[in-house]
């Protein structure tokens, strides 16, 4: 009986211990964030910084953007930069609450900016990054010197069994973006009038599978993409002129997702602007962080070699993002406000 | 009507039942009229405009606007205040885990979990929960996988604190049981990509979002074991209870519940991997952990996505052989503990908490880390304390032959691929899309009349007719199709290993680890060398739904022929039946209903991964759903997943067979 009663109490008591521990952890918890790579980093923080918390996208591009950010400013305003991932649409509501302060790479959300950015005023346009986004219609180089008539649309016509595959039956295939992206391409297939089947191969990376098989084979493919992606520095590609946007289809659309006359889609991909976006509430804060971002300004050439740095060569992105920055000081420095 | 009830079926003991003779000539004749059809009209036919209800996208488009509106307002509805209370709660659960285990340090995360499940569920289990966080530790992910338990910890108490009670009630009143199956079927048949958006405008994003969008996938499997479990208890013990006089909640508490403990353990068990099984899609909404190293590993380092993955694995694993080892050891049914047992068994406890705490102070003292790191220093060197690099280049290694079109494999699996795309799905899609549509609707409202009765194909008819009222009708039936090959080759897989299985337990060892990974396994992980191996859009989708599907088949298959009276054996074998003999004559026979179940709970599953097609090509109903999310077309991606419920219900009630009560999904583990 004795014994019972002993154990119950010791029982209790280290339970009660283990809660105590527990809450004295969540009082102390702050001060021991690890400390992520050890070495080499900044100064000491200044006050009036804090935590800058930025959405880093899916694809590589994106992650180029935010680790060059990241090193910029833990390493010269002593910023706290801390790194979600959420994905493109939810990420408008995250801003919204606050929950994340900056994307640094939004291709042209125009829905959301109605909603987000008009209706609500939760979210700011930051401006554009730099990087300009091209779409459009790729073949591989080695299929461009077979067929130099390639070089436009109108090369592809009668020629479309060149790019049979099993599941486009007689038609030739052609290999549409991720479903998730800007895209008219069946419309444009109706409007042009070519025989080509447009196959979904789901997500990018299961598009990139596809081609860059049909690729390594030298096998014909040809496929919806765009630039600025590290894969281009990998693979030899080329692009198939669609038709131009004269002064008579200055009205033709790019987005295919209304559906509708495929006529009004006849023209090649204009090119998109690629816009920073911030929480509002960040954009008040009075955030050093916030007037360097909103500065910041990035090249296509920039953005692929970071891109391949990290994606292709598997360089850390901490790693990569401080060694843009060190060998591109003025550039950064301008972002600073130091010149 | 004259279709036999199971109810009324004669017990006697060892006759197949009667009811499948003549079934199959009837299906067949169906399914050839349904030809006739396609072979005169092919084409002519589609679902009319004038039947369908066209601005139903844009009416659930400005629901979902008017959600944010309400949100946004001034003076937000006192609803959003719950929402927001909610938020708060899980928010706080999921940090105050997170940040507990972070300050046990990684010596004392080890050592808890370990003594832990020593204590309650015995060494093999802390064995294996020890080998689980060494390789987290060792594949360079400790501080993701520690976000996701943290995550997963939250999702799961909080789905058994609302799924018990719920089952609790479903396990006492049939008519409940009965209005809320529904509800449980379409919380797991609809894609979480639908609902996503909705939630995170209601729950913001981070681990609150994270964690609803979990429990509304691991609440169904709560509620149904639990109340499987309360059935379960004998009616004599139950009427004991009331001659005694026991009020009802004293039947509840001290018959009911007790008796319960195995299946209520179990129910846990099942949550957990559930739960487990949203990781990835969690991380698109801000939940953090292993899930965000999954789908961004895709786009830059696939091989980073696959290690990711099979740390999601392994921790499905451990956690299920805990749970399921705490279950077995401490069932009082098995092991009642009195006197100087019960006594030693306390101070063990007790030795077991003081260890951990001490372990975890002088882990402090010592200065350990929150979370293993990358390298460990000492005054002259620095070791790498990680495997990751080496694990990273294997998988790598493995891409790369993957990704090889000269490689031995590529040589079988193209062909395959094409094979399956050419002389299966195609066929199939086109006598299902271009046959027209009210033939294709009579014929399987016929099917579900033949095989379940009146009941479930009035159902069929409505549900089919709804998917064309909702302007979805083609790409549902080009999703039928994929589903249709998809079940036909898990089925076909499914019997032959599970038959083999029930056969020779060895196999069945082999079996569960390889099983519950294809479980656990984020889809968008294993699916990654298919999209190389067999490059035809459609087939990796395909594959992924059969390998999901494929262990709940040979689980049922297994269970079914192990159920098989053992007497019915001896007998064939007394009479020279050989092992062909009894299997083909006896057993197969008596396991059809079995069978049948496996043949309904593999679409199901199939239907499950249906988004996961459309991520990797299968277009249709798929594609939508995926868009619908990332493109903001909420509308159609709400259509498209209440078209693959509907689907989902009518090919249940078209297989279902004269089944009473259905409870199933979770209870297959």
């Amino acid at each position: 009986m004795k014994g019972k009663r002993l154990a119950h109490a010791v029982l209790v008591a280290a339970l009660t211990l283990v809660v105590a521990l527990f809450a004295a952890a969540c009082g102390e918890e702050k001060d021991e964030e690890p400390s992520g790579g050890g070495g080499g980093g900044g100064e000491a923080a200044q006050a009036d910084c804090g935590t800058v918390t930025i959405n880093e996208n899916a694809w590589a591009g994106s992650t180029a953007n935010v680790y060059i950010a990241k090193a910029v400013l833990e390493e010269d305003l002593g910023c706290e930069v801390e790194i979600t991932k959420i994905t493109e649409i939810p990420v408008f509501q995250a801003m919204a609450d606050g929950k994340v302060d900056a994307v640094l790479e939004d291709w042209q959300h125009v829905d959301e900016y109605q909603k987000y950015i008009e209706d609500a005023g939760t979210v700011v346009m930051g401006g554009p990054l730099g990087v300009e986004g091209h779409i459009g219609w790729f073949i591989p180089q080695y299929l461009m010197d077979e067929n130099p008539e390639f070089k436009t649309w109108e090369g592809l016509k009668g020629n479309e069994d060149l790019f049979q595959t099993p599941e486009s039956g007689d038609q030739g295939m052609f290999l549409g973006g991720d479903p998730s992206y800007v895209q008219k391409d069946k419309e444009l297939i109706e409007a042009l009038d070519l025989n080509f089947k447009h196959v979904t191969a789901g997500a990018e990376p299961a598009q990139v599978a596809r081609w860059s098989q049909l690729y390594k084979q030298q096998e014909p493919v040809i496929f919806y993409w765009y630039t600025p992606q590290f894969l281009n520095q990998q693979y030899d590609l080329a692009e198939v002129k669609l038709p131009p946007r004269t002064e008579a289809k200055k009205d033709c659309k790019d987005d295919a997702k209304a559906g509708g006359d495929p006529e009004q889609y006849n023209c090649e991909y204009d090119i998109t602007i690629i816009n920073k976006l911030f929480s509002k509430k960040f954009a008040e804060s009075g955030s050093p962080a916030y007037d360097v971002l909103k500065r910041m300004k990035l090249t296509n050439e920039d953005q692929e070699q970071v891109a391949k740095a990290i994606a292709g060569d598997k360089v850390d992105p901490d790693k990569a993002g401080q060694d843009w920055v060190a060998d591109n000081r003025d550039t950064v420095d301008a972002w600073l406000g130091q010149q | 009507m004259a279709v036999a009830d199971g109810r009324l079926r004669a017990p006697a003991a060892f006759a197949p039942s009667t009811r499948w003779r003549g079934r199959p000539v009837q299906v067949a004749a169906i399914v050839l009229l349904m030809l006739v059809g396609f072979a005169l009209f092919r084409d002519e036919f589609s679902w009319p405009v004038s039947l369908t209800w066209v601005e139903l996208p844009e009416r659930l488009d400005d629901l979902q606007t008017w959600l944010l509106e309400q949100r946004t307002a001034e003076n937000p509805n006192v609803i959003f205040a719950i929402f927001d209370g909610f938020r708060a709660f899980a928010e706080w659960l999921v940090t105050a885990l997170n940040d507990f285990l972070l300050w046990l340090t990684w010596v004392g995360t080890i050592a808890a979990s370990v003594l832990v499940v020593l204590r309650f569920g015995g060494w093999r289990a802390a064995l294996i929960v020890a080998a689980a966080f060494a390789s987290f530790a060792l594949m360079g992910l400790w501080e993701e996988s520690i976000q996701t338990l943290a995550l997963m910890s939250a999702a799961v108490l909080l789905s058994l604190a609302i799924g018990v009670p719920f089952g609790v009630i479903a396990g006492r009143s049939e008519s409940f049981y009965r209005g809320i199956t529904p509800v449980l079927d379409a919380m797991q048949i609809v894609p979480a990509f639908a609902y996503l958006m909705p939630i995170v405008i209601l729950f913001s994003v981070g681990p609150a979002a994270a964690v609803i969008c979990t429990m509304i996938y691991a609440i169904p499997p709560a509620v149904r074991i639990t109340a499987l479990g309360i059935r379960g208890v004998t009616a004599d013990s139950v009427e004991a209870a009331r001659a005694f006089g026991s009020t009802s909640a004293q039947t509840l508490f001290k018959v009911q519940l007790p008796l319960a403990r195995r299946q209520l353990l179990l129910s846990v068990n099942q949550t957990i991997m559930f739960a487990l099984s949203l990781v990835v899609i969690a991380g698109l909404i801000g939940g953090r952990g292993l899930g965000d190293v999954v789908t961004n590993g895709l786009y830059s380092n696939p091989a980073l996505a696959i290690l990711a993955g099979i740390a999601i694995v392994i921790m499905a694993i451990a956690l299920d052989r805990a749970t399921a080892a705490i279950a077995e050891r401490t069932d009082p049914t098995r092991r009642h503990l009195v006197g100087r047992a019960r006594r030693r068994a306390r101070r063990r406890t007790v030795a077991t908490f003081v260890a951990i705490a001490a372990i975890v102070l002088v882990a402090r003292a010592l200065g350990a880390d929150s979370i293993y790191p990358d390298e460990f220093e000492t005054a002259t060197t620095v070791y790498t304390a990680t495997i990751e690099d080496t694990l990273l280049g294997w998988i790598q290694d493995v891409l790369d032959y993957v990704q090889d079109p000269n490689s031995f494999i590529f040589g079988i699996t193209e062909p395959v691929g094409n094979f399956l795309l050419e002389y299966l799905l195609e066929p199939l899609r086109a006598v299902l899309v271009e046959t027209p549509w009210f033939i294709v609707l009579a014929g399987l409202t016929a099917i579900a009349f033949v095989i379940s009765g009146m009941r479930p194909a009035i159902t069929a008819l409505v549900l089919l007719a709804a998917i064309g009222v909702m302007g979805v009708w083609e790409p549902a039936m080009d999703t039928a199709s994929q589903v249709l090959v998809a079940t036909a080759l898990a089925v076909a897989f499914g019997i032959a290993i599970g038959i083999w299985a029930a056969e020779s337990p060895r196999v069945e060892r082999l079996l569960r680890p390889l099983l519950d990974t294809l479980q656990t396994l984020p889809q968008l992980v294993y699916i990654i060398p298919f999209i190389y191996l067999m490059p035809v859009s459609r087939i990796p989708g395909v594959v992924a739904s059969v390998l999901y599907a494929v262990p709940v088949v040979i689980r049922l298959v297994m269970n079914g022929l192990r159920g098989v009276p053992p007497a019915a054996v001896e007998a064939a074998s007394a009479f020279g039946a050989s092992r062909t003999q009894v299997l083909a004559k006896v057993k197969l026979p008596l396991a059809r209903d079995s069978i049948m179940l496996g043949v309904n709970q593999g679409i199901i599953m199939v239907l499950a991964v249906v988004v996961i097609g459309g991520l990797v090509g299968s277009g249709a109903l798929g594609d939508m759903i995926a868009r619908g999310l990332q493109r903001n077309e909420f509308g159609e991606g709400v259509v498209a997943s209440l078209a693959i419920l509907a689907l989902g219900i009518a090919l249940d009630r078209v297989t279902q067979g004269p089944r009473k009560v259905q409870f199933g999904k979770g209870g297959t583990g």
